[in-house]
């Protein structure tokens, strides 16, 4: 379990989707339902797990078009072995191991390797703002959008373990240790320690940045 | 009495990773966590911000549910060249080899930049469909032998589904 969970009112007015948060000690009781038909309890998954398996192909690296096809991919492997998946309530973990697994052949055939482009996504965000930026107060989202566009620049530079281990922690709703692990390959044990230290050092540019 | 109960379970190691304070903190002058959870919560709102999910990508894995069929048996993916195989120094364009098995069933796949070829093994003829996605996909026939070929070759994720008798077979899901 984790250590580090804050008080959900501290942000309650989260501007990002969290529709279906999946509460993890149910997700074995939704796999079940959906195997047997239930429609809304496969929507509940796919709202709750999908950005993980989002996060999982950024932390790779992959760009928009790879990444979109590898999470088409594990969708649809999973739908196809949904009913068959020994641990149910370890689906997340599942779609996070078969990301990394398609990752990983994305990467090795090197023809289809294309860098995610960090300017590209930070020019992205300045042309068409989110709705959800539309949302706060105009003056308030530019100093908003400003500091998260550092914070984010800040996050990209990361030595890559670092980058990589943060991108897939900070999928929403917050994913499991054993899902983290399921990942990246990384023992569970090891994560704790591991978050710690970039987040530190996160810290330790914004500061050296002026940023916080 | 004899002092086996289960308190000695609470000394069980690993069960959930867990770290407190006691890490050395690289001399950062707060050992509580409470400073890197709240960075770590103000990141994954600048990840819904600026690298979400895409809501068209939600939209086709909340259609993939069509793909659930418990009267199709599953052929597991037993040989991927991408990983399996030793790349020939130079072949920039090696065939993709592929393949199935679903109990006594085999199926060998390859796929070039032409199309896509296969062989349903032991040789049998076969109703073969190239999917997609949950849409129906490109019907194709195996012949005597097994074998079948089309000349479009599958971008994004595929699966083929095989009719051989009154027995469905369905690919492991994959990218091509």
């Amino acid at each position: 379990m984790r250590t580090g969970a804050v008080p959900s009112t501290a942000y309650h007015d989260v501007p990002y989707t969290r529709g279906g948060t999946v509460d993890r000690t149910d997700v074995g009781a939704l796999v079940q339902s959906a195997a047997d038909g239930d429609a809304a309890a496969w929507k509940a998954i796919v709202e709750g797990l999908g950005p993980l398996v989002w996060s999982v192909a950024r932390a790779h690296r992959l760009s928009d078009a790879d990444a979109h096809e590898v999470c088409q991919t594990v969708w649809f492997r999973f739908a196809q072995h949904l009913g068959r998946i020994r641990e149910p309530d370890k689906a997340g973990a599942w779609l996070a191991s078969t990301a990394r697994h398609e990752c990983l052949k994305v990467l090795r055939n090197a023809r289809r390797l294309t860098l995610t482009d960090d300017p590209y996504l930070l020019d992205r965000v300045s042309e068409d703002g989110t709705p959800e930026q539309s949302l706060l107060e105009a003056e308030e989202a530019a100093a908003q959008s400003e500091r998260v566009r550092r914070l984010w620049q800040e996050f990209e530079e990361l030595g890559e373990r670092c980058r990589q281990l943060l991108r897939v922690l900070i999928a929403s709703p917050p994913p499991s240790y054993q899902e983290v692990s399921a990942a990246l390959g990384i023992a569970v044990g090891s994560i704790g320690p591991l978050r710690q230290r970039c987040l530190r050092r996160l810290r330790a540019r914004l500061e050296a940045r002026g940023a916080m | 009495m004899n002092g086996i109960d289960g308190d000695a379970y609470d000394e069980e190691p690993g069960a959930g990773g867990e770290v407190h304070g006691e890490e050395p903190n690289d001399g950062w002058p707060d050992g509580e966590d409470f400073d890197g959870a709240l960075l770590e919560e103000e990141l994954r709102q600048a990840a819904g911000v600026l690298d979400p999910m895409p809501p068209g990508l939600l939209q086709i894995a909340v259609d993939a549910y069509a793909l659930h069929d418990l009267d199709a048996r599953v052929a597991e993916l037993t040989f991927d060249s991408l990983v399996d195989a030793i790349p020939v120094r130079g072949a920039t364009h090696a065939p993709r080899m592929l393949t199935f098995s679903a109990g006594e069933v085999t199926v060998d796949v390859e796929v070039t930049a032409d199309g896509l070829m296969g062989q349903v093994l032991p040789p049998q003829p076969a109703r073969v469909e190239v999917l997609n996605g949950p849409q129906p996909g490109v019907p194709l026939t195996a012949d005597d032998m097994g074998r079948f070929t089309t000349a479009t070759p599958p971008s994004g994720p595929f699966a083929l589904r095989l009719r051989t008798g009154g027995d469905v077979v369905v690919t492991e899901w994959l990218r091509a």
